[in-house]
């Protein structure tokens, strides 16, 4: 088996067709005729835009607007008039068209490659793309020819170029295999617009497959089966037409509200670690984020990031989420995160000592800048404040105390925010469960953080093979904590949402509507799943299940019961 | 000369399509059209230089227009930043 990125989900079953990468070797001289050589690289690049328009036409009907904008992108790269006159300028100077062509395009390579972005770093793939395509036909090689590809081809390169993906007939392509390419390569979006499966970036394919081999490529793991027996055929032929059926189910639910049975409509959010996340939140149909994990900005760096680079992060996920609820969770380091700037010492109890909350109050700079960065970006959208790790009411008090200061220091420098910003708590210990009565007078919100809450109150870390037994959010214990938070919550007319993993199970989801919770944050994949699943039962329905679960004393007993009605 | 100070608002920064549209855009007037951002002058009639710039969302930049055209050329320009190009 060979292994790659998973790139575009789905299975795909068929044969390897190679495409093979053309020599564009050649040797650079010196022109006497500058005129001739100039008309020369006029021609190729007027044969290349014509082209690359037919295959951007083809584009446009099979997969669709945006893909073709991509090849269109090509011809106004080539015609750029900086780059342009550049490249002339040297075939003027007596260098050879080919030459000319190639140190220009080389130079924006380096220049897009250098650029700490993945947008601007996909550029210079195009830059190459075009640079090859041009190279060709001056020196009057072929081109390959993917739209000739028999039914059930999947395709092997060193690399799909976004012009190779234009000639892909998706009804005789079932598959791609890269040597290179990210999840976020054209190679990847075109595959996922075509929805054809593909594996990227797998080492030695072009070596270790062989033309007409059979092959089932599974975009959804990553994981590509040479020779595969009859038997694994078969298994795979099940799995395909049951991922098949099962997204175009999901695809049901798509841009509908997330309703129960009875009618009852619920909060579907996005849990996310970065502002691009932001972006998948939406096109997975989020409607909201329940969860902005903020650590991403602290790690992986030297110095803590100033105010205006945390406000940037924030207001660009506010502004990607167009008013929908954005609840940004204050840093959470210490416990497993290490962050080395912060001077957090070594500690002999991680978990149950200096980190989140606990940290942020005894470190007010930090926390401040923070606090006056989630408040500006609030002038961008529905931004709300969640503290982590909250075990008494004083924290709280705290917390909600620096950021009135923030206020009014933002006030007195005529800075735009929400004035009436919403301040929560990650309800994530024992602590703040048993007194979730009182945290709610004085929280405008919970959201339930299943992984801690289940490892606090099971005092049991679910990475420590001896102990991951009792590591579940289906113990008796558990589940009282999230009924009572949840309860308690209600009882002061606060919205209760969960943002740990539990809140995407199916067997989860009848109890947390039994319970009342009316949020749920899930991963940007889960969400059409999980509204799907809530569409699934109404409010006695899931109060006969919760009944039933909560009489019983063990886990065990909980979950066989549980399998028996989901 | 004519300029105007623009928060770019589409979710993907100027990527490829918006760069291109914004490109042919601020090709069509006489007038030249400038991208300032992070104290750098970008000429917007370049796709590449805009590329190169890395401009993403939520970054504030000021458009600067000059010629003859730099009112009609700052209008069309600004408005599809202020679109999100439409995305």
């Amino acid at each position: 088996m060979l292994k790659g990125i998973a790139a575009s989900e789905g299975i795909g079953i068929g044969n390897v067709m190679i495409i093979e990468e053309f020599s564009l070797k050649y040797t650079p001289k010196t022109v006497t005729d500058s005129q001739a050589e100039l008309k020369r690289y006029k021609d190729a690049v007027e044969k290349f835009c014509e082209h690359t328009s037919k295959q951007a036409d083809s584009l446009r009907k099979d997969v669709g607007k945006k893909q073709a904008e991509i090849l269109e992108g090509h011809i106004q790269m080539i015609k750029d008039p900086y780059m342009g006159a550049e490249i002339e300028k040297l075939i003027q100077s007596g260098q050879c068209a080919e030459a000319s062509l190639e140190q220009i395009c080389n130079m924006f390579i380096d220049m897009f490659s250098a650029v700490d972005d993945d947008v601007t770093k996909q550029r210079a793939a195009d830059v190459k793309d075009i640079k090859n395509a041009i190279l060709g036909i001056l020196l009057g090689v072929n081109e390959v020819k993917i739209s000739d590809a028999p039914k059930n081809t999947v395709i092997v390169a060193k690399e799909v170029t976004p012009s190779m993906t234009a000639g892909i007939n998706k009804e005789n392509v079932v598959g791609i295999i890269t040597e290179t390419g990210s999840q976020t390569s054209h190679s990847a979006i075109l595959a996922r617009a075509l929805e054809i499966p593909a594996v990227l970036s797998v080492e030695n394919a072009l070596s270790s497959l062989r033309a007409n081999d059979a092959v089932i490529v599974d975009g959804s793991k990553g994981e590509i089966i040479i020779s595969p027996s009859d038997e694994v055929i078969k298994e795979y032929s099940e799995k395909r037409k049951a991922f098949l059926k099962e997204k175009r189910e999901l695809e049901n639910y798509r841009g509908k509200a997330t309703v129960s049975a009875d009618g009852k409509e619920y909060e579907l959010f996005c849990n996310i670690g970065n502002p691009k996340d932001a972006v998948k939140a939406m096109n997975a149909d989020g409607e909201g984020v329940g969860l902005f994990r903020t650590e991403f900005l602290f790690m992986d760096r030297d110095s803590t990031p100033s105010e205006d680079e945390q406000f940037e992060a924030y207001k660009q996920a506010a502004i990607v989420l167009k008013g929908k609820e954005l609840i940004i969770r204050t840093l959470d380091i210490g416990g497993d995160k290490e962050i080395p700037y912060l001077g957090l010492e070594k500690e002999e109890n991680p978990f149950m000592g200096f980190r989140a909350i606990r940290y942020c109050l005894k470190n007010r700079d930090l926390f401040k800048s923070q606090i006056r960065a989630i408040l500006r970006a609030s002038a961008f959208g529905d931004v709300r404040i969640m503290f982590p790790l909250i075990t008494a009411v004083e924290e709280l008090r705290e917390g909600k105390k620096l950021v009135e200061e923030a206020k009014a220091e933002l006030r007195n420098e005529n800075i735009d925010f929400d004035e009436n910003i919403k301040v929560g708590v990650m309800t994530e210990t024992a602590a703040s469960g048993v007194i979730a009565h009182l945290l709610a007078k004085e929280a405008d919100f919970f959201s339930i953080g299943t992984n801690d809450l289940t490892g606090y109150t099971m005092a049991a870390d679910r990475g420590n093979s001896f102990v991951a037994y009792l590591y579940s959010p289906f113990q008796p214990s558990v589940l009282m904590m999230i009924k009572r938070i949840i309860e308690c919550g209600a009882n002061e007319g606060i919205p209760v949402g969960m943002c740990g993993e539990a809140a995407a199970n199916p067997m989860m989801i009848p109890l947390l509507i039994s319970f009342g919770l009316t949020e749920f944050s899930v991963s940007a994949p889960s969400v059409l799943k999980v509204r799907k699943n809530i569409s699934k039962w109404t409010k006695s329905e899931a109060d006969k299940i919760a009944e039933k679960v909560m009489s019983f004393a063990t886990e065990q007993e909980i979950i066989e019961y549980l399998k028996t009605v989901i | 000369m004519v300029s105007k100070k623009l928060t770019i608002v589409n979710a993907q920064g100027f990527h490829m399509r918006p760069a291109t549209t914004f490109a042919a855009a601020a090709g069509k007037y006489a007038s030249s059209v400038t991208i300032k951002h992070n104290e750098k002058d970008i000429d917007a009639k370049s796709l590449m230089n805009i590329i190169a710039a890395c401009i993403k969302c939520g970054n504030e930049i000021e458009l600067v227009c000059d010629g003859p055209d730099e009112n009609e050329a700052l209008a069309e320009t600004s408005a599809l930043i202020e679109s999100g190009f439409g995305e």
